[in-house]
This record gives structure tokens, sequence and C-alpha cells, in this order.
């Protein structure tokens, strides 16, 4: 599903050069569950970044589905990360003049889909994720933890490939932790959705199937 | 395309209504008045070159005018000129004058200027003297010694000022007129007349018959003014009348206007220019200073749409489509506010110099103002939202 090869990422700031990626191959299979973990500042962020299309590496190839997503446009980009990718970043980054189920079916919208089906779509996934009581809600009026499950709902709406996760429970307390990492291994292990989720908790290493350790920008082992 | 257009209308819709409305109402404000003044002041102007054209219409030249050819001091058989337009349909009167000059003297004043000569009947078909008419009563055919003079040449009583008038003179008072063939005759003054225009206060008028006599002339005139029932028809009568065989020099009021319209309105035009450039400009940097901070507040968000796959187009056309709500809006609400304010205007005109104005508001004047602040909105709208748009998206998420 996704193969990395010697992927290198340098932020060259005025005469500094920070080398956050230094060179890092693995792969990933379809249906697997792979956590990334390593102290911070390790490059967990920067490698997320590279392989959910936010960012542009120094060098190195990235391979997903069958795709070589360096040499796309912006704009093949952008349609690539609405129709293939799920992205949920550490903070909740949900719309806040979007109700629940607004920030949910918008990416759907997007590819065009009729109105009848992403809603119906949302709402089976924000009941997925436990918020069918909060289809309505903006995000002011949702904690942190449903905000997330709302980005992780909005994530997944267009059955995405993969679904990249960065620290996504680093905002949260432990009650709502759980709930988001269970959600995770659900769809993992019920709908065979690829994830690939950073962390710095030890605990949550039971949840997924394999751990990649990033330390200085490489990898330590997996 | 069409679906873009939808997210894109969407998104707009959603800022729009779960936005600060205080904002929303303070722009569409802004809008509103700066659609006012882009249509205000012009229609003044207009207002003030429609004051002329009709004051000039309906008292010195009326729709068209006659006169004596190059060399001559007067157009020669009038009466059957007059036959021969009033037989013409569409020609709703003329009036023969003679013009002269003359000093009136009351007591130690006197003022110099002009005598028209009119025949009542006719003169009321053509002008509107008759109208104006603040104490006293109008000439009659066969009155000999008696004057009809403007309020600019009786003055009022008490007000002593340096203008030149008679000081106050009231109907019944003699006044004596020393013409400018030398002939010296003493008049009652029968009437005075206030037509709100200072030019036009001016004039005197005796009538036909009597001038005739000053003049020792007859059948003569030294202007023929001519009324049509629709204006802007004055050309084709022109033809018309030269069709008659009219060898005289006939002038729509257009023509005899030209050079005091242009001399006028143009001191006005540039005003009016300046006015129009600096709306424009306000509108461009409100709408700019407002899609710009909505942006900036909202970079953040550009760079959550981006990374979860919208399209940049539409997330600029979102903030255009904003822009151009805050336009209409405002066009919409300044059209309120404008038909108010011109309605109070036309029910109370302003005193000028030249008479009463209201605002003369043109449909080209409204069209042109809704266009170029639509395009002024589309650009204000569109260069804030595209520079944010165009941002890395991680450097718009985290700063
Ligand atoms: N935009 C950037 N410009 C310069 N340096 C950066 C930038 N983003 C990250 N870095 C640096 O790259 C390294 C890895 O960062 P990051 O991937 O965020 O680490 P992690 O997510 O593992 O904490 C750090 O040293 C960080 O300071
Ligand atoms: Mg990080």
């Amino acid at each position: 599903m996704i193969k990395v090869k010697n992927l290198k990422r340098v932020y060259v700031m005025g005469k500094v050069e920070v080398r956050a990626l230094k060179g890092v191959s693995f792969d990933i299979e379809k249906g697997e569950f792979v956590g990334i973990i390593g102290p911070s500042g390790s490059g967990k962020s920067t490698l997320l970044h590279q392989l959910g299309l936010l960012d542009t590496p120094t060098s190195g190839e990235i391979m997903i589905a069958g795709v070589d997503v360096i040499g796309l446009s912006e704009h093949e980009k952008t349609i690539f990360r609405l129709n293939r990718l799920g992205y949920v970043f550490q903070e909740y980054a949900i719309l806040p003049e979007l109700t629940a189920v607004e920030n949910v079916y918008l990416p759907s919208m997007m590819i065009g889909k009729k109105r009848e089906r992403y809603l119906k779509t949302s709402i089976d996934i924000l009941e997925t994720v436990g918020l069918g009581e909060r289809l309505y809600h903006r995000p002011h009026e949702l904690s942190g933890g449903e905000q997330q499950r709302v980005a992780v709902a909005r994530a997944l709406v267009n059955k995405p490939k993969i679904l990249f996760a960065d620290e996504p429970c680093a905002n949260l307390d432990t009650e709502s932790s759980r709930h988001i990492l269970e959600l995770f291994k659900k769809l993992n292990e019920e709908l065979g959705q690829t994830i690939l989720m950073v962390s710095h908790e030890e605990w949550h290493k039971k949840y997924v199937d394999r751990i990649i350790y990033l330390k200085d920008g490489l990898i330590e082992k997996m | 395309m069409f679906k873009n257009l939808k997210v894109s209308l969407f998104l707009a819709c959603k800022s729009i209504k779960r936005g600060n409305i205080g904002t929303t109402i303070l722009t569409v404000m802004i809008m509103s008045l700066i659609f006012v003044n882009l249509i205000f002041l012009p229609s003044i102007v207009n207002g003030i070159g429609e004051t002329i054209i009709q004051q000039s219409i309906d008292c010195v030249y009326g729709n068209l005018i006659i006169e004596p050819k190059e060399d001559n001091l007067y157009i020669n058989n009038v009466n059957s000129i007059q036959k021969k337009l009033n037989s013409l349909p569409g020609v709703v009167g003329t009036s023969a004058r003679y013009v002269t000059g003359a000093t009136f003297t009351h007591k130690s004043k006197f003022v110099s200027g002009a005598v028209h000569s009119m025949n009542p009947t006719d003169e009321e078909a053509v002008t509107i003297f008759h109208k104006g008419l603040i104490a006293g009563e109008y000439l009659s055919k066969e009155d000999t010694d008696e004057i009809l003079l403007g309020v600019e040449i009786t003055g009022k009583e008490g007000v002593e000022g340096e203008e030149a008038d008679l000081g106050g003179v009231t109907v019944g008072d003699k006044i004596t007129i020393t013409f400018s063939n030398g002939v010296i005759r003493e008049y009652r003054l029968k009437g005075i007349f206030d037509i709100s225009v200072m030019s036009i206060n001016s004039y005197a008028f005796i009538t036909e018959k009597e001038m005739e006599s000053v003049l020792g002339l007859e059948n003569k005139a030294s202007e023929i003014l001519v009324k049509v029932s629709q204006r802007g028809t004055e050309e084709e009568f022109k033809k018309k009348f030269m069709e008659l065989g009219i060898s005289d020099d006939i002038k729509t009021w257009k023509e005899k206007l030209v050079g005091v319209m242009e001399s006028i309105l143009g001191s006005f035009s540039l005003i009016t220019f300046i006015s129009t450039i600096i709306s424009l400009i306000m509108a461009v940097v409100v709408i700019f200073i407002i899609i710009y901070i909505n942006t900036v507040n909202k970079r953040k968000q550009i760079g959550i749409l981006k990374a979860i796959g919208i399209n940049q187009k539409v997330i600029i056309h979102s903030y255009v489509m904003q822009a151009l709500f805050y336009c209409f809006s405002g066009i919409v609400i300044g059209s309120i506010l404008l038909w108010f304010l011109v309605s109070y205007m036309v029910a109370n005109p302003i005193s000028f110099p030249m008479g009463d104005v209201s605002p003369l508001v043109e449909q080209q004047l409204i069209v042109t103002s809704m266009v170029s602040l639509i395009i002024v909105s589309l650009v204000a709208g569109f260069i804030p939202s595209w520079k944010t748009a165009r941002e890395n998206i991680l450097k718009a998420i985290w700063g």
C-alpha cells in the first residue's frame, strides 16, 4: 500500500539546515495498523506530512497505492488527498462555522456525491464514532474528544485507502484517548482500514499491529 | 465546475450566516453608503442642469426661439409667422417679444436693464411668469401705462443692500423708464413676480401695444418663443419650421444653452468625477480590509480546507461570493436609502441661485455605479483570498 524509499526532508532556515528526515525506508501493507513512535523532534510529524502530501520531501520516493505521489502537481495532490487519503491532525482541525455533520460531509460534497448519499454516509460514520446525538452541534459546543472524533469521521467519509493520524490523542484525556484508539482498532479489524498513527504514549502500543521507531530522523527499529 | 461552485456557495453561506453578524451589518452599511455616495452628488448636479434647462425653457427661450437673421435688428411679418407656427400640430403656443435696453427709476433709485414686451395671452401659453406673481396682477392686452417687474428689480423693502434695485417698490408705485431710443415714460407697477431664479427675476414686461408705440414699430419682434408639447422633439420642429419657409434664425433651447451648460456643469463634472473616484477607492479599501481580515483570521481554516482536499479555486470563490454578497446587499439597502433621500428632496428641493434643485437620478448612472461596485468587490474579494489560499498548507495551519 505504501512504499517509502530513502526519504529525506531538510528544512533550510537561512544558513541553518535542519535535517528532519535523514533517509527513511519502509513498506506498509494493505490492512495494517502501524504505529510510529519516537521522542519529540524525531521527525514523526514531518514523515506523516510527506506521506499525507502536505509537504514535499527533499529527496526519496513515496508510492501510495501504486502512485508515485511526489511527481504529482499541486492540483493532482489536492485531488489525491480528497479521494484517497484521510488525515487527522494533532489538534482538532475542524471548521468552526460548520456543524459536526457538515464538517464530515464537506469532502464528500467536494467529490460531487448526491446530497442524500453523503448525508446518510456522514450520519452513519458519526454514529459509528459515537456522535449520533451531536450531528448538528457546532465545534464550540463539543468537547475536545468529540471534536477529534468529528475529525476522524471527516477523514473517513470518502473511504480513504489510508488513514493518517498525527498524535490524535495528544490533547485528550485518557478516557477520550481510549475511545479514539478503540475506534481505530475497530475500523482496522472490521473494515480492514489501513492506518498509520503517530504516538508517543507507551500504552498506545497494544492497539497497533506493528511499530516503527523513529529517532533523530532515522528508523531506529521496526 | 458546477459542484465546485456548489461547495463555494455552501462555504460562503455558512460563513456569512454563522460569522460575526456585527461585521456583516457594518460592511453592508458601509457598502450601501458608498453606493448612495456614488449616485447622490452626480444626481444633484444633474438636478442643477435640469433646473437650468427647465427654467430656460419656461422663461427665456421656450423650446425653440426664433431670432432675427444676422445684421437684422428685428424679425419681420411676425403676425403671419406666428399664425403659421401656431397651425402646426404639437405647437402649444408662440410669444413674440420686443427687447430693448432701459433704465428704471423710482425716486432717487435707478436700475439699468432690459424691458421685454409681451402679448399677455400669447406669453401665458409659453412661459410661466403668470404663475410666479407674488403681488398685483398680470398685464392685460390693452394696458399702456402698466409694468410687470421681477423681484430683483423691485427689491424688497427694508433690505438695504449693494444690489441694484429700486429699494422695495410696491404695486401702484410709479416707475419711470428711459428707453434706449431716448423715450421716457412713466408706468404704474401692476405686478411683481418671483421665479426663484436670479437672472429671470430681473426681467421687466410691458405690453406689446405699448412697446410698439415706444419704438414706433409694428408687426416686428426681437424674438419669438415657441412652446411645443413634448421636450425632446425640438429638432423635428426646427426642420418643420424651416420647411414652412421661415428664414430667420431658429435655435433649440439646447443650442442656446450649450455654452452656459458647459461652463456651469463642466466645473461640477470635475467635482463629481473626484467624488466618484473617492467613493470607489473607499469601496475597494473597505471590502479589501474586510476580506483581508476575514481571510487572515481564517488562515488556519483555509489550510485545513486545503489539507482535506478542497480545491484552491473553491476556497477563493467562496470569499469572492462573500464579497459579492456584501456588494449586492449594499446595493439593495443603498437603493432604499437613496429612494427615501430622493423622495424627500423632490418634496423639499434645495434653493440654488439658478432655482430650486432636486436630485435627478439617471438610469445610466445607477447601472454604472452598480457595475463599478461589483467589479470593485470582485477584485477586492479576490486578491486577499487568492494570496491566503496560495500559501503553504502547513504554514497556514501552524503559522
Ligand atoms: N517547518 C519547519 N521548519 C524548520 N524546522 C522544522 C519544521 N518542521 C519541523 N522542523 C524540525 O524538524 C524536526 C522534526 O520535527 P517533527 O517532525 O515535528 O518532530 P515530531 O513530530 O517527531 O515531534 C525538529 O527538529 C523540528 O524542529
Ligand atoms: Mg509531531
